[in-house]
């Protein structure tokens, strides 16, 4: 999957979960403070992300939710995992 | 004909009950089908005892269906809750009830009963709870209700396993409750002190009778009754409670 196509999707699913305005959503924007996102809505995302990319079977573990700080750090994680599925 | 009558369980509220066969548990999935949840009856060992609880519940009027699972078991309990949701599509309300005992003095308890305790009556709290809040926090409610024990408010001399799981519950649900309270989901313990069931066993009667104000042993019914209060809408505002039912037994 082409690195544009993920960030669309992120993109449109984080826009469909959260209140957020498409602006903020800059690639080195911070989940917790410019999206304004806590540690629930975290739960949220990841659902929301596992959802969009259910086809690519993308799951997010236990451990690799702390280090998605930015949506640059979704972006990476979607990119890798997605590909590592045929 | 499948599709033309109506699912029975379709807009019912659905509670997982552990431990549901026998004693507390099974008067607490009774006091939820009075309420008209659909109760599902988790049991380990006796499905004879986990089938007449649900024949209890549908002869006042409730539906319910039986689930098998070993609540120290954290994979079998992540299937569990994944086939409820599969089948029901949310689970409102998780009573965390089942529980064993070892009584032993610390000093002879082995390693495998001070373990099969904390796996039982603990471990359980994490290996249910966790699969079953994430669907909570994404449905923004849900009622979670665990059942420890007046030993593990007081400490009691020759159950020092089942003090520290009970206690351990008491803090689990504190820190939970804060945790999630954001999301609607409240989780809440009772401490439930002397209760007349298969758990009292062979215990001196008279003995513990003197230490209870009231004079005589609870009924399971009521541990069920407050259970039940405190999954329904008017529990609302009570969260990281811990409530006593006792017989007036100083904590």
């Amino acid at each position: 999957m082409r690195r544009e196509e993920i960030i669309e999707r992120v993109k449109k699913a984080i826009l469909a979960e959260f209140d957020v305005e498409e602006d903020v959503l800059r690639p080195e924007a911070k989940l917790f403070d410019d999206l304004g996102l806590d540690s629930l809505d975290g739960i949220d995302l990841v659902v929301a992300i596992e959802r969009e990319f259910k086809e690519s079977h993308v799951k997010v573990v236990e451990g690799a939710v702390r280090n998605l700080r930015t949506l640059n750090d979704i972006y990476d994680y979607v990119e890798v995992h997605v590909s590592k599925t045929p | 004909m499948l599709g033309i009558h109506s699912n029975p369980t379709m807009n019912k509220q659905i509670a997982l009950i552990t431990g549901a066969s026998r004693g507390i548990g099974r008067a607490i999935a009774m006091a939820l089908a009075r309420r008209g949840l659909h109760v599902i009856i988790n049991f380990l060992n006796r499905v004879d005892c986990a089938e007449e609880t649900l024949k209890l519940v549908t002869e006042q009027g409730g539906t319910g269906e039986l689930l098998l699972f070993d609540v120290a078991d954290y994979l079998a309990c992540e299937n569990a809750v994944q086939q409820c949701m599969e089948a029901h599509g949310h689970i409102d309300v998780l009573v965390n009830n089942a529980g064993i005992r070892k009584d032993e003095l610390l000093v002879w308890t082995a390693p495998d009963d001070w373990r099969a305790v904390i796996d039982t009556d603990l471990n359980s709290f994490y290996n249910v709870t966790r699969h079953v809040v994430k669907e909570m926090l994404l449905k923004r409610k849900g009622r979670i209700v665990s059942v420890s024990s007046t030993s593990g408010r007081t400490g009691l001399p020759g159950q020092v396993s089942y003090s520290a799981a009970k206690a351990g519950l008491i803090g689990a649900t504190k820190a939970l409750a804060k945790e999630v309270a954001k999301r609607h989901v409240t989780v809440n313990a009772v401490c439930p002190g002397f209760i007349d069931t298969d758990m009292i066993g062979n215990m001196d009667r008279e003995a513990i009778l003197q230490t209870i104000p009231l004079g005589r042993l609870g009924t399971a019914d009521e541990v069920g009754e407050t259970v039940a209060f405190l999954c329904g809408d008017a529990a609302a505002y009570i969260t990281g409670a811990v409530i006593d039912i006792n017989g007036g037994i100083y904590t």
